[in-house]
């Protein structure tokens, strides 16, 4: 091999655990190399939209400043809905945007995001190659030296395997499985474009500021949930499931997510806007359970998404900092000139990766209750139909009310106690 | 003299473009390479015909002549019949007298000495409006206007002997065999995409076809990549426009390239497994299913019909 | 070495052009950019062409600031080096200008045995700039080819035309316009991509080009620029089997009157 073909690392996917950590690396001076399948960073992503910021500041003080970000998210919204009615909790605390300060998060348009960021390793150095997908790894005596794609090799120290959900790359070393469609969901996501003013209007927001809305109860008692995102002119719709259980329920995606749009609660949000962005896409459910017992082999570190770091905890999903954190990770471990697959592992740890997957790792039996998505919200909206139902009929009690709708619904006391206990011990 | 000059390689469009000449009320000036070219001409009634005489059988080697025409009579348009050859020429006239060209263009009007015309952009997304003011080349692509016979008008004929470019050399030419069926007065067509997964399949669409007796047509990449039908029978901005009272698209993705050529029909319909493929957006009916389905059902529905 | 210089654009994405269907108003600003469709097949054609020939490929084109993003695109199809007149000016520039400017880069490449240009660019599809650069340089011009061959100095080719196929030889150097179909474009692969980014990129400036303010003005003047109108019904059969949506569409296309 010359020494042409030969770079320090090579890394697998321009997402943004494979951009933070070419960034990282090339600003080390490190001679990195991305490839990307899409045509360009970002193409092939499909992401709610919301970003924590102080991953990005992990990566370079203040480098979310210059970053091509949306609205800093100043409202917390969740909403609980049936089939025509809903109830939306919003939540607002200036503490989370003081002036002068780091906002918490903010709404991001992945297509956008991802070509800055690439753009950024670029400029420091690391060479981003688009348009190629990566067909296998390059194996010798036991060790991962190179990857294959088209009909080129290629060879690197190491290589980084930052491929997203369902990595082939992670499968292929032997580290992770098939995933199962129990353990994954799906994602649909349209973006709808609006002038910022009606967005703002809309959602009650200044210039700048954004709203977040995760939404409960649309997917038909299936395990899963809606989000909205507001960004500058376009707004962020979509909802993340369980495919098998839809399967099961004889129901297409494509309708649910229809009648998530039609709800009368949503549409008047989206009216009037244009569909500019459809995507699909799989995400990781099972939280710090789904992290392969492996991380690393010989010559291999896997990263991002393709190493399980997605949380997905029914009132947010989080992916990108955690992709972004791992990458960093993985840069620094390289960099510390010491072995980097136990490194890695240490640096996880240092940068409270594994240990906030694993402070959340109850959610999960949370989110396996399946009276979450269809019964509980129904329960809810019952209750306050009965309070705000008005009119000659003498009201019923609160307290009445509450159990008649939870009869309605088919729910024993039996049941929630027990999912009220196991909620309470997931969180 | 000034006026507005026709040239044309092909004799049916000379007829269209003498006629749209003639509403600009000024001379209408016709050139032709031969006295044969010329005799056509005449029946159209331009004010002149110029022959210009050569050595090169290639109307392209014919440029620097036309150009030095129209400088010396101090045109005001010089209108090129769209065909391969006119396309060229126009372009190398319009370099040679550093003037503008408006190509493909419709809706040509003439005012004030100025002409302006519309075009379209994109693939056919879009249109723009171009005027130029000084002598400015136009081509026009055939059928977009009648061709109106006139005796009454006698032509001056001027001949002239002229250089020609000597340096493109004709080695021979084969004729295009013509084969498919003639689109352009199709009642309605049946449209071939790439959803066909080989040469084979085609049979479907020829049933359907035969079941409601339409023709068979056929997207570019059917045509020019695959080879799987003539080139005559692909529809759109670069092959044929068609205006059928229905068109439906089998397989087809639904570039605006390819649309374009449909954009008249009265009625569109779409059979596409992609439910998010462009041509949904300009259908009048559209059924997403995979069309090894729905085209054998649609076959026996008319036939039952 | 002499050059065959192939000359591409870089061209908005029509799919991500925006017209505001209320007043048909076109909105560029979020499209991207793209090596226009058959400026691909051109450069293949480039590329293939050094390699039998023995000359060397390199690539022009004339674009404003974002063109920067096609050098590396444009090299990783073969060319050895790109070429690049980076001038605002490209956004707004009609058939006359691009080919003055075309030409005088030409002129200042030097050395060169053969231009080669697409039969027509995706947004524009003017079918004029080749033939242009070719009359404003004085060489001879073979449009709208879809075979050819070098041999020595002699360029033989075949011309589609619409009843028949022309073959036509002639000295070079010349100009040619390609057909897609005269090679596809493949997608390139990996390590030419990596060496893409190693190519040299020779910038020009318009002022650096031997041109007067006459050269780099429209001849045409655009009055309008709008989107089409396309309003068709959009009825889609959704209810029940396939069979009852064919038979809906049968319904529908006999109430139309069209079967
Ligand atoms: C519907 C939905 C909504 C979400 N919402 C949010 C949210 O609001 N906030 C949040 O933080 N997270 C969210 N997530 C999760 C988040 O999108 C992911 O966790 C995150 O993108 C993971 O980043 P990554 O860099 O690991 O992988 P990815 O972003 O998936 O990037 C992987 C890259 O690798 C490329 N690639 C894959 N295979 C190959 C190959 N063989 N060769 C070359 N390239 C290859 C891909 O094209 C891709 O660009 C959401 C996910 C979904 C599906
Ligand atoms: C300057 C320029 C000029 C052009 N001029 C023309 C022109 O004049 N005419 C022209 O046609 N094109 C033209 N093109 C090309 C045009 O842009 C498109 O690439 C072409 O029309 C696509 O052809 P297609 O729809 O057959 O193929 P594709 O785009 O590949 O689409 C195939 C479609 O079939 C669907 N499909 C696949 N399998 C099935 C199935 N089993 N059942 C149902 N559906 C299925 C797919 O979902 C897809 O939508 C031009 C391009 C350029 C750049
Ligand atoms: N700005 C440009 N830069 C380089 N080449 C161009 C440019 N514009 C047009 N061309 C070439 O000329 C061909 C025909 O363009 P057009 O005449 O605009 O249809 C294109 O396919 C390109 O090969």
């Amino acid at each position: 091999m010359s020494e042409e073909d030969k770079f320090d690392v090579i890394i697998i996917g321009a997402g943004p655990a494979g951009i933070a950590c070419a960034y990282t690396l090339a600003k080390d001076g490190r001679n990195v190399l991305v490839i990307e399948r899409g045509t360009t960073a970002g193409s092939k992503n499909v992401t709610g939209g919301r970003f924590y910021t102080y991953a990005l500041d992990l990566v370079e003080p203040g480098l979310w400043k210059d970053a091509a970000l949306e609205r800093k998210v100043t409202h917390e919204q969740i909403m609980m809905m049936d089939k025509k009615t809903s109830i939306t909790i919003d939540y607002s605390n200036p503490s989370f945007n003081r002036e002068g300060e780091m906002p918490q998060s903010f709404t991001i348009l992945r297509a956008v995001f991802d070509e800055w960021f690439a753009a950024k390793a670029e400029e420091a150095g690391a060479v981003i190659a688009c348009g190629i997908k990566v067909d296998g790894l390059i194996e010798k005596d036991g060790r991962i030296i190179g990857v294959r794609a088209g009909g080129d090799e290629m060879y690197s120290d190491l290589v980084v395997a930052a491929d997203g959900v369902n990595s082939m790359i992670a499968r292929e070393a032997g580290l992770v499985t098939e995933l199962s469609g129990e353990t994954i969901g799906v994602g649909v996501k349209e973006v709808i474009e609006l002038p910022s003013k009606t967005i703002e209007e809309r959602f009650h927001l200044k210039p700048g500021e954004g709203a977040s809305l995760l939404m409960l109860g649309c997917t038909e008692g299936i395990h899963g949930g809606g989000f909205l995102y507001t960004n500058n002119e376009s707004i962020s719709l979509g909802c993340v499931f369980t495919p098998s259980e839809a399967a099961h329920n004889g129901r297409q995606i494509h309708d649910i997510f229809q009648d998530l749009k039609m709800h009368p609660s949503v549409y008047p949000l989206i009216e009037g806007g244009k569909t500019v962005e459809y995507g699909a896409h799989l995400v990781r459910e099972e939280g710090y359970r789904g992290i392969p017992k492996k991380l690393y082999r010989d010559g291999l570190i896997v990263i991002g998404e393709a190493a399980g770091f997605v949380l997905n905890i029914g009132y947010t999903i989080r992916g990108i900092d955690l992709a972004i954190v791992s990458g960093v990770a993985a840069a620094r471990a390289v960099i510390s000139g010491k072995n980097p697959g136990p490194e890695y592992l240490d640096e996880l740890k240092r940068i409270k990766l594994l240990p906030t997957m694993k402070a959340v790792d109850g959610y999960f039996d949370l989110l396996e209750i399946p009276r979450m998505y269809a019964a509980y919200p129904k329960v809810a909206t019952g209750v306050f139909n009965k309070m705000y139902t008005v009119g000659t009929d003498v009201p019923v009690s609160i307290k009445k009310g509450i159990w008649s709708v939870v009869k309605e619904n088919k729910l024993s006391l039996w049941q929630l106690a027990k999912d009220g206990i196991r909620g309470f011990r997931s969180i | 003299m000034a006026g507005i000059y026709v040239y044309s390689d092909n004799s049916e469009l000379n007829g269209e473009l003498i006629t749209l000449a003639r509403t600009s009320g000024q001379e209408v000036c016709a050139m032709a390479l031969s006295d044969a070219d010329a005799a056509e001409i005449v029946k159209f009634g331009p004010d002149t015909i110029f022959i210009l005489k050569g050595q090169n059988p290639i109307a392209e080697s014919y440029t620097g002549a036309m150009a030095k025409l129209l400088t010396d009579q101090d045109a005001s348009v010089f209108l090129v019949g769209a065909t391969v050859r006119g396309r060229d020429i126009a372009a190398q006239v319009a370099a040679k007298v550093r003037c503008g060209l408006i190509s493909e263009a419709g809706n040509l009007t003439f005012k004030d000495g100025a002409v302006q015309a519309n075009r379209f952009m994109y693939g056919g997304l879009t249109e723009q409006i171009e005027t130029g003011k000084a002598l400015t080349a136009v081509t026009i692509p055939s059928g977009k206007y009648q061709s109106v016979k006139n005796e009454s008008v006698k032509s001056v004929v001027v001949s002239m002997t002229v250089d020609t470019d000597p340096r493109i050399r004709l080695l021979g030419s084969s004729p295009v065999v013509k084969e498919g069926a003639d689109l352009s007065k199709a009642k309605r067509i049946v449209c071939a995409g790439m959803g066909f997964d080989k040469k084979e399949d085609l049979k479907i669409a020829e049933d359907l076809a035969t079941s409601m007796g339409a023709e068979v047509g056929c997207t570019r990449c059917i045509a020019e990549d695959r080879g799987w039908m003539p080139a005559s029978t692909y529809i759109g901005i670069s092959g044929a426009v068609v205006k059928p009272d229905l068109y439906l698209a089998l397989g087809v993705s639904g570039q605006i390239q390819h649309t374009f050529g449909v954009r008249d029909s009265k009625v569109i319909v779409g059979i596409n497994n992609n439910e998010k493929a462009a041509i949904f957006n300009v259908v009048d009916y559209g059924i997403v299913g995979d069309l090894y389905e729905v085209a054998p059902l649609l076959t026996e529905a008319v036939k039952n019909s | 070495m002499s050059k065959i210089i192939v000359c591409f654009k870089w061209v908005k994405a029509e799919d991500d052009l925006r017209i505001d269907p209320a007043t048909l108003n076109v909105d560029l600003s979020k499209a991207k950019g793209k090596i226009s469709e058959y400026d691909r097949n051109a450069i293949e054609t480039a590329k293939l062409a050094a390699d039998a020939s023995g000359g060397e490929a390199v690539a022009l084109t004339y674009g404003a600031a974002d063109a920067k993003a096609s050098l590396k695109d444009a090299m990783s199809r073969g060319p050895k080096q790109a070429f690049w007149v980076n001038d605002q000016s490209a956004e707004s520039a009609d058939g006359f200008v691009t080919a003055n400017v075309l030409a005088s880069a030409i002129r200042k490449i030097g050395d060169y045995s053969l231009i080669i240009c697409a039969e027509g660019a995706a947004d524009t599809y003017a079918h004029q700039v080749g033939p242009r650069i070719g009359a404003i340089m004085d060489i001879p011009v073979i449009s709208f080819v879809k075979e050819m061959k070098i041999e020595g100095n002699k360029l033989t080719a075949v011309r589609k035309l619409e009843n028949s196929f022309e073959q036509v030889e002639v000295e070079l150097p010349a100009v040619v316009t390609v057909l897609p179909e005269i090679n596809p474009a493949p997608i390139p692969g990996l390590k030419a991509v990596l060496d893409a980014g190693k190519k040299p990129v020779t910038e020009f400036k318009i002022q650096d080009l031997e041109l007067d303010q006459d050269d780099i003005t429209r001849k045409t003047e655009v009055a309008s620029f709008k989107g089409c109108s396309t309003s068709r019904k959009k009825i889609m059969f959704t209810e029940g089997d396939t069979k009852e949506r064919v038979n809906a569409l049968v319904a529908a296309l006999k109430k139309e009157g069209v079967l």
